[in-house]
């Protein structure tokens, strides 16, 4: 096998490719490995344009040994995406740094390939796909270029053919996809780097925390509702709830011990299929009260809120059933209670005003009553931009600021109930909704986050109590949008302004929706669906295998056809064949074609001495000479010209 | 370690080939390369790519990941239709080659092959291995290409290759595509041209009439035209005037030949007298002379041109040898 050294432009093209790579994983790597890789490219290519070769083996494995500890101390581990792919990219830059001969380099395409695939395992978007499998068009380019003898190729050739069989092998591709047997869980467990981090919800919210998500045009979940959808005031999608308050923030902090009391749902039934984006969390922001659902680890926590026992970690269709009303006629737990109960610490001045307004309203709803219309009537404001807030956080918003957001109020409202002793605590979650009528379901974004509070009603249970919708009956009515003072920032007000790029959005979210539920939710029960329309009676997995093994015959026989109709001949060659078939059958009745003879010149010759076959001949040969040496003024088509010789069957007789 | 690998693997390939030739029979050139005799196997980058890809399967299964297997999925994809480009880089290719060559002692003979491509697409990099030689060129869509593989001889003789070999390893190189051509090749391997003996004529004694050399051959008469003909042989005028093609055709000046003969050489081994003679031949084709050669059991008649040469570099080439049947 010849050592072959490589170029400066084999190694400029590669570099390249391992540039474009990294590139999907420029958030997930760290600086000083970027640098590194960077920074030995940068040598390699340096030294190959001054026509040297790699550098000393002792200098490039005592590089290799330091930049391995260095990852390794870093993230104590090479298993896991984030420290694997981190390991994968630094092997590719030093490869790069010893690149000496093509082997090398087919290392690097592997090491590129690779870096690809990983980029993808937690990546979910389109572009990030079409992105990758470009850089794979060129990574392939690159070495056809790199394995073909001088002179290579030219670029676009090259990128063509690559391109070519890229196309060839989409029907395959698709075939193996969408047949190949999914196995639901992994196959082994990767420690959770936690790599992907997203804003949303956290189990404790201080004053403010809700204000920031407001900014967040991500998207939370979204929902297709196969019931008619509930009206807007009722739609609140349960996160979790905060028992926990110090004076300032509230938090989560519940013991698993303590068992809800049972619930019995009233009203009509609401049916919906939720959409998860992946969060940190484990909950399930069903609407309120979930009753049904089809996730295999999920359970209501004493909270009624739906959980599973692992976090979001990749986008989940849930299908839920829950009723907007319930009610307990259970006596709440003594430890519920006591948790629920527990007084706002510090905020002197709001257990003050509690007890005074408790000794006017005695009975526990008035004094609900009474708190609500205190925000109504005397001087609140609802805004995104509330002044920041001390320790005694409640006090400070009821007397003094008066200006804030919906977790403002809620807080207030819990500390004034529990003060009270009304059993109270804020719930966190998602509220409303932007209904998409191009593609029939429902986006909760970030800033659709919501608090609102549940007080316990003896008799009743847990009633739902929304304090914004007291202050600002826009925002749960009709969304933040319109419930914020029109000089307040928001982000997504400008593009509400106009009505187009508002409906070019949801067209585009209509688009992600469906690229997420075909693609990337795609899984065993899909095969089996798949199974079912292909008319295939009780699928199981080995009609599965047996419709792959199908489904790769037609691809591989669609191939060898693809690929073998490149070698037949092109179309002036069937002209030729044609015209010579006609001199056989001419010959065949003994007027041979002279070698040195044109079309014409034998046509007069035929003409002369078989005057029944001239005419026809002549006609032949005229089309003939016309196909071969003016294709563009012919009068036929070469199929009906080859038609015609072969319909042209001249008998042998006797001259007259 | 990496020696015995060799040699497994040598040994592996004399088996494929003598297996192939039982299997296939004597090939009749020119040849279409057909679909039933390329074989395939992938490289050594062949198979890391093999091992990356189930990597990558294992990674998108385990990740539970439908983009990564999509991606896996294609990179699979990719490597079945580059093995079919492969295996067709072959497929279809006339091959025909000059079963004989000839050749000196210690130097290389060279097979001239032609590679004719009647299709659509570029035959690229397609590499001949003949012997211990082997040269690799590409073919451009409806075109044929001449290639020239230099085997290197080593003793005076007639060698034999029973068979040659096609292989590609385009695109990509993880596949590596081959053939094999039971075309028998022979080289008639002249004895090197060695001697300090001058030219008999040039000795001075026999024949003192000088030759006079000329470089044109003198017009003899008009032949029909076949297709082959150099152009410029070509009699324009009769077929303008409107009669049949013809060819004008030549014949070379008739002059005193010379006897190159095994016996004046008394007193030498045998191949160092092959040598001598060999050399005389070459020295008096140079010369345009004409001159017969006389070995013990063969005698050529004097004349002279590079069919005469090559008549007699072969008559030397086979002395003592027995001709295989």
């Amino acid at each position: 096998m010849k050592r072959d050294k490589v170029t400066y432009e084999d190694l400029l093209g590669i570099c390249a490719c391992l540039t474009l790579a990294l590139a999907a994983h420029i958030a997930s790597l760290p600086v000083w490995v970027l640098v590194t890789i960077a920074v030995a490219a940068g040598i390699r290519l340096l030294l190959a344009h001054r026509g040297r070769g790699a550098p000393p083996r002792a200098l490039r494995l005592t590089i290799s040994a330091v930049a391995i500890a260095l990852l390794f101390l870093r993230f104590r581990t090479f298993n896991g995406l984030t420290a694997g792919s981190a390991l994968l990219a630094l092997t590719a830059g030093l490869k790069l740094l010893e690149t000496e001969t093509k082997r090398d380099i087919y290392v690097v395409t592997l090491i590129i390939y690779f870096v690809s695939i990983s980029a993808l395992l937690e990546g979910e978007s389109f572009w990030l796909l079409a992105y990758l499998i470009g850089v794979c068009w060129l990574t392939t380019a690159t070495l056809l270029r790199v394995t073909t003898t001088r002179p290579a190729p030219a670029w676009p050739r090259s990128l063509r053919y690559a391109g070519r069989i890229l196309m060839q092998a989409l029907p395959l591709a698709l075939a193996f996809w969408l047949f190949f047997p999914r196995f639901g869980g992994a196959l082994w467990q990767m420690p959770d780097d936690g790599g992907s981090a997203t804003s949303g919800l956290g189990d404790s919210m201080s004053p403010g925390d809700i204000d920031d998500l407001a900014q967040s045009d991500d998207i939370a979940f979204r929902v297709r509702f196969s019931t008619a959808p509930p009206p807007p005031q009722e739609r609140y999608w349960r996160g979790p709830v905060l028992h926990d308050f110090d004076g300032h923030t509230w938090r989560h902090s519940y013991p698993v011990s303590i068992s809800a009391p049972a619930l019995q749902d009233q009203g009509p039934a609401y049916r919906y299929t939720l959409s998860l984006e992946p969060h940190r969390h484990n909950w399930i922001f069903a609407l309120d009260w979930p009753a049904q659902w089809d996730l295999p680890h999920g359970a209501l926590n004493g909270d009624y809120t739906l959980v599973q026992p692992e976090p979001v970690a990749r986008p989940i269709d849930v299908t839920v059933t829950s009723y907007t009303h319930a009610q307990s006629d259970e006596p709440l737990s003594a430890p519920l209670r006591k948790l629920d109960l527990a007084p706002p610490k510090r905020n002197p001045r709001t257990l003050k005003l509690a007890q005074a307004m408790r000794s006017a309203h005695p009975d526990d709803m008035d004094y609900v009553r009474s708190v609500l219309s205190m925000f109504s009537e005397q001087a609140f404001y609802y805004t995104l931009t509330p002044p920041k807030l001390g320790e005694d956080s409640v006090d400070e918003f009821l007397f003094d600021t008066r200006r804030g957001f919906c977790g403002h109020y809620a807080s207030a409202f819990a500390a004034l109930m529990r003060a009270a002793g009304i059993p109270a605590h804020v719930v966190t979650g998602y509220q409303g909704g932007t209904f998409n009528r191009f593609a029939d379901y429902w986006i909760l974004r970030q800033s659709d986050a919501h608090a609102w509070d549940e007080v316990w009603i003896a008799g009743h249970g847990w009633l739902r109590v929304d304090p914004t919708s007291v202050i600002a009956p826009e925002r749960v009515e009709r969304g933040l949008t319109d419930a914020v003072g029109a000089d307040e920032h928001l982000v997504s007000r400008w593009q509400r302004r106009t009505p187009w790029l508002a409906d070019a959005r949801l067209r585009l979210d209509a688009l992600r929706e469906l690229w997420r539920e075909r693609i990337l939710l795609f899984n065993q029960d899909s095969q089996q669906q798949l199974l079912e329309l292909l008319g295939i009676p009780e699928p199981d997995g080995e009609k599965l295998v047996l419709v792959l093994a199908a489904a790769l015959t037609l691809g591989l026989a669609w191939l060898t056809w693809q690929v073998r109709r490149e070698l037949e001949p092109g179309q002036k060659d069937q002209v030729i064949r044609a015209y010579s078939r006609l001199c056989e059958k001419l010959a065949a009745v003994g007027i041979a074609r002279r070698p040195h003879e044109g079309a014409e010149a034998f046509a007069a010759r035929v003409a002369e001495h078989r005057p029944d076959l001239g005419a026809a001949v002549d006609a032949l040969c005229r089309d003939y000479s016309t196909l071969r040496y003016a294709p563009a003024e012919a009068r036929i088509t070469i199929g009906e010209f080859a038609a015609a010789v072969r319909a042209f069957r001249p008998r042998a007789h006797m001259r007259s | 370690m990496n020696l015995s690998f060799d040699r497994l693997r040598r040994a592996a390939a004399d088996k494929t080939r003598a297996w192939a030739a039982r299997r296939h029979g004597r090939d009749s050139l020119p040849i279409r390369i057909g679909r039933r005799r390329i074989y395939i196997l992938p490289t050594r980058f062949g198979l890391m790519l093999a091992l990356i890809l189930v990597a990558m399967l294992i990674a998108g299964l385990n990740y539970n990941s439908n983009l990564g297997l999509a991606f896996a999925f294609l990179m699979v994809s990719v490597a079945m239709v580059t093995m079919h480009h492969c295996n067709r880089n072959l497929l279809g290719l006339l091959v025909d080659v000059a079963t004989e060559a000839d050749a000196f002692a210690a130097r290389e003979a060279s097979f001239e092959f032609a590679l004719q491509n009647d299709s659509k697409v570029e035959r690229r990099d397609v590499e001949v291995l003949c012997g211990a030689g082997s040269a690799i060129r590409s073919v451009a869509a409806r075109s044929s290409e001449p290639l020239r593989v230099a085997v290197p001889t080593a003793t005076r003789g007639i060698t034999r290759l029973a068979q040659f070999e096609l292989r590609t390893r385009y695109p990509f190189g993880w596949f590596h595509a081959w053939t094999y051509v039971q075309g028998a090749l022979t080289v008639y391997v002249a004895p090197a041209p060695l001697g300090n003996r001058t030219l008999p004529s040039v000795g001075g004694q026999g024949s003192a009439s000088r030759i006079e050399t000329r470089g044109d051959e003198d017009f003899s008469g008009l032949r029909a035209y076949e297709p082959g003909v150099p152009l410029k042989h070509m009699a324009w005028k009769v077929l303008a005037r409107g009669g049949e093609a013809a060819v004008r055709s030549y014949t070379g000046l008739a002059a005193q030949p010379e006897w190159l003969d095994w016996s004046a050489l008394e007193g030498q081994g045998t191949e160092t007298r092959l040598s001598q003679l060999c050399l005389w031949v070459l020295e008096s084709e140079a010369a345009q002379r004409p001159y017969g050669l006389r070995i013990p059991g063969e005698e050529i008649a004097p004349a002279r041109g590079p069919g005469h040469a090559q008549a007699c570099l072969r008559a030397l080439a086979a002395f003592g040898i027995a001709e295989p049947p």
